[in-house]
């Protein structure tokens, strides 16, 4: 009955007509950036987090999640019609989507898309609404170690499974770690590599951070790759999907539903992962596997329905542990806490408008989602002219004003410069952002989660192991790492046997 | 070289500071002031009881004074932007900054910020925010006596959650220590809310916590039981709950958070005055009062000169114990 009741509180704010307003804006400025080329959702959050700063908390975030799984309604646009994947979750898409457009089926793709993203959408939302305050109220009690544990999962698993290269991300989080202890330690209170600059007494600042790697990085690197100039396409004539493309991936549609959203909770689970996996399943159990890749409608729409559903459960682990378990949310975890905020097992409590405003605005947001995508798809396709040489300028002015009205500081608007150079040269050797700001915001809780366990067992570390929750996700985690290493040294044996 | 360029940084930034202020030029007495809109400057993130405090007055100026008068929230790099602000800012009154005692004043004895807790001048208290050290409903302390006993005997075995290093719970924490031979561990979470959550999982023995609206409401519910207050005097909202004085520790009486109003060095005195004057009626204000919370505001107006008279007091204790 809690759930009821707090569901419809949250009703109740969505409905307000201002978060209604921000709702669609939110999803259609999803949609229009997973449109154009160039611009990721990460970027965009990024760069549009200052616009947030005066709105009340619930509203910020109820844009910022619109925007979020709003562009995975709108980054298949491209990839289905160009072969052009907005970021990395659309690359799966473009397996089969793009041989539909090929066979002139590129409405029945888009159709049939949009509807299991509003399927996935839906039931991630539903399983949100009964899953995260079972969890948040079994996370309440959760201490120092527990966090401690957290935190390790969350960082191991997302240099895991987060992209190509183990080693590259381990790098990248490596320094996100370094930069997070820049500022006072948490528990003596003297200042860590300041170098005397008052402007660090308080750390850097997640918001330039955020936004130099993601959104001065992006658009830098796509100018130069040149990925901004697009073709037109052609007319889409028909956006139903038949009778037989339904049968075919009804039970697709559905199997992505589930998976993306379990999938989803897991840190770095959200995105390229889930759709990856659904994709896999569906041409595992496939009578005929070869027509995968070939336009193959139920591989097409399981993996977009996937992307949908992970996106939306991804808020889990955020909205009842105050752990991001993606790059995208670790920009709304940095929102909230601009927000004065502080997200954990609190929340659903203590802000019960944030918690239960968010979950309900997703309904809406879904609902609105399928109603842009399906009547509207044709504006979108639009968007396909836009010029990269004028939204490039656009974005970056933006972006200036943006930070310096954070907190009215030029020193940020240097931070950004530096860090914005900082990202376009780690994309150019392949280094991704995603692991450096995920771990520069797990840093600190990890760091004072440390120390507090440390500091209330008197010194003595047994007590992230003797602690039943923390001792079973520890014990994981070892399992984790001896599984990667013992497969690492497989590998390499097999590369050597093979090269003997 | 960095610092040189940090300097140089500040020194751009504090002359293009008094550019902008350049035309304000002469002086104007009391009797006309303000003729134009004025400046509130809070170090904190809108929100908040800081936030509150400067929001709530800053539109009693605006109704009383008949001029807009505009809050800045100016967070980060642990409120000296926002003192440098006011410093580099005309002593002419049109610029007020929150003042959070003892944060403004701990930090310039901590960090070398370019500024000392003389360079402004107090116009007075708004909210006055005690602490109290509180155990969880299950604990097995039941009285401040009690939980102090059983610390002396095992030194270090009993935790204290604090809100963050060097806030003044931990330092009291500290010099409970070394003035009195009671060891705690303390450990620093992160504000109220990480401290609550670690109390009622039971991960820490007590908190020494800012007696802010929502603790009350935890102390109302039972979830927690205040043990010691640290004010000079029991808080009448916690009038069952002895103070740290009462129980022998005679000095520990420094964790209360008071948040004012401050002005540069030099604004005239009239001008100043006026604040202070206009503060002090806005305080009696019912709907100010409502606002602000009434069990905040001190039974009695703590003036300009009172205020500065106790944040001198918190920079002559504590600055001993941070300079170790």
């Amino acid at each position: 009955m809690d759930i009821l009741q707090g569901l419809m509180g949250g009703f109740g704010v969505a409905f307000d007509p201002m978060n209604l307003l921000y709702v669609f804006l939110g999803v259609f400025i999803g949609t229009a950036i997973g449109v154009l080329p160039g611009l990721g959702p990460t970027a965009t959050i990024a760069l549009l987090l200052p616009l947030t700063f005066g709105l009340p908390a619930e509203t910020a975030i109820i844009m910022l999640a619109g925007i979020y799984y709003g562009s995975m309604y709108g980054g298949r646009i491209p990839a289905i019609l160009l072969q052009l994947p907005g970021d990395a979750t659309a690359v799966v898409t473009t397996f089969d989507g793009y041989p539909m457009a090929q066979q002139g089926r590129a409405g029945p793709a888009l159709g049939i898309t949009a509807i299991g993203g509003f399927i996935g959408g839906t039931i991630s939302v539903i399983g949100l609404t009964l899953f995260a305050p079972v969890l948040a109220s079994f996370a309440v009690n959760f201490g120092p170690p527990e966090f401690m544990a957290l935190t390790v999962v969350g960082l191991l698993l997302i240099t895991y499974l987060g992209s190509k290269s183990i080693w590259k991300s381990l790098v990248a989080a490596g320094f996100g770690l370094l930069l997070a202890t820049v500022g006072q330690d948490p528990v003596v209170g003297t200042t860590r590599f300041t170098f005397g600059v008052t402007e660090l007494l308080d750390g850097i600042s997640f918001v330039p951070i955020a936004m130099g790697l993601f959104g001065v990085g992006e658009i830098m690197y796509n100018l130069e790759r040149g990925g901004w100039t697009t073709s037109a396409t052609s007319r889409i004539a028909n956006i139903w999907p038949s009778a037989a493309d339904w049968a075919q991936s009804r039970l697709a549609i559905l199997r992505g539903a589930v998976i993306g959203f379990f999938i989803g909770i897991l840190p770095g689970g959200g995105g390229v992962v889930s759709s990856m996996v659904s994709y896999g399943v569906e041409k595992r159990i496939a009578r005929d596997p070869d027509r995968f890749g070939k336009g193959a409608i139920e591989g097409l729409s399981t993996t977009e329905t996937a992307d949908n559903a992970s996106s939306t459960s991804a808020f889990i682990p955020l909205l009842t542990l105050g752990i991001p378990p993606n790059p995208v949310l670790a920009l709304l975890f940095g929102a909230l806490l601009i927000q004065g905020i502080t997200p954990g097992p609190q929340l659903i409590n203590q802000n019960p408008e944030v918690f239960w405003g968010v979950i309900a605005s997703m309904y809406i947001g879904n609902l609105l989602l399928i109603l842009l995508n399906l009547p509207l798809i044709g504006l979108f396709i639009q968007l396909l002219r836009v010029r990269g040489g004028i939204l490039a300028p656009l974005a970056l002015m933006l972006t200036m004003v943006g930070v310096f009205s954070f907190q009215n500081s030029t020193f940020d608007m240097w931070l950004v410069l530096i860090f914005g150079l900082v990202g376009y040269l780690m994309r150019k050797v392949g280094f991704e952002a995603g692991p450096l700001v995920l771990a520069f915001v797990l840093g600190p809780i990890m760091e004072s989660a440390l120390r507090q366990s440390l500091l209330i067992s008197n010194g003595d570390p047994s007590i992230f192991f003797t602690r039943p929750i923390s001792g079973t996700m520890f014990a994981v985690i070892g399992v984790l790492v001896l599984f990667s290493i013992v497969q690492f040294f497989r590998k390499r044996s097999r590369h050597v046997s093979d090269e003997g | 070289m960095v610092k040189r360029f940090g300097l140089l940084l500040l020194a751009v930034t504090l002359a293009l500071g008094l550019a902008s202020c350049g035309g304000a030029g002469e002086q104007e007495s009391a009797e006309d002031f303000p003729s134009d809109d004025m400046d509130v400057v809070v170090p904190y993130a809108p929100g908040g009881p800081t936030d509150l405090a400067a929001r709530t007055i800053g539109s009693y100026y605006e109704e009383e004074f008949d001029e807009t008068v505009v809050v800045e929230n100016e967070p980060g790099a642990s409120g000296t932007m926002a003192m440098n602000e006011l410093i580099s800012s005309e002593p002419d009154g049109y610029t007020v900054k929150l003042i959070a005692a003892p944060a403004t004043v701990v930090v310039p004895l901590v960090e070398d910020v370019g500024y000392t807790a003389d360079d402004f001048d107090t116009v007075g208290v708004i909210t006055v925010v005690p602490s109290v050290l509180a155990v969880g409903s299950d604990s097995p302390y039941e009285s401040a006596e009690e939980f102090l006993e059983a610390a002396e005997e095992s030194p270090g075995e009993l935790s204290v959650g604090t809100p963050g290093a060097n806030t003044s719970q931990s330092l009291e924490m500290q010099r409970l220590d070394e003035e009195y031979g009671v060891e705690v561990t303390t450990v620093p979470f992160e504000g109220n809310t990480e401290m609550t959550s670690a109390l009622l999982g039971g991960n820490v023995d007590a908190i020494m916590i800012n007696a802010s609206e929502d603790v009350l409401a935890n102390i109302e519910a039972g979830d927690f039981v205040p043990l010691a207050a640290s004010p000079e005097e029991r808080p009448d909202f916690l009038s069952d709950t002895p103070t740290f004085r009462e129980l022998g520790y005679e000095d520990l009486t420094l964790s209360t958070s008071l948040f004012g109003f401050g002005v540069p060095n030099d604004t005239p005195e009239d001008i100043t005055g006026k604040l202070e004057d206009t503060l002090r009626e806005a305080l009696e204000d019912p709907e100010v009062r409502e606002q602000l919370g009434e069990e905040y505001i001190a039974d009695e107006f703590i003036d300009a000169e009172e205020f500065r008279e106790q944040l001198d007091e918190i920079v002559e204790v504590y600055e001993p114990i941070l300079s170790e």
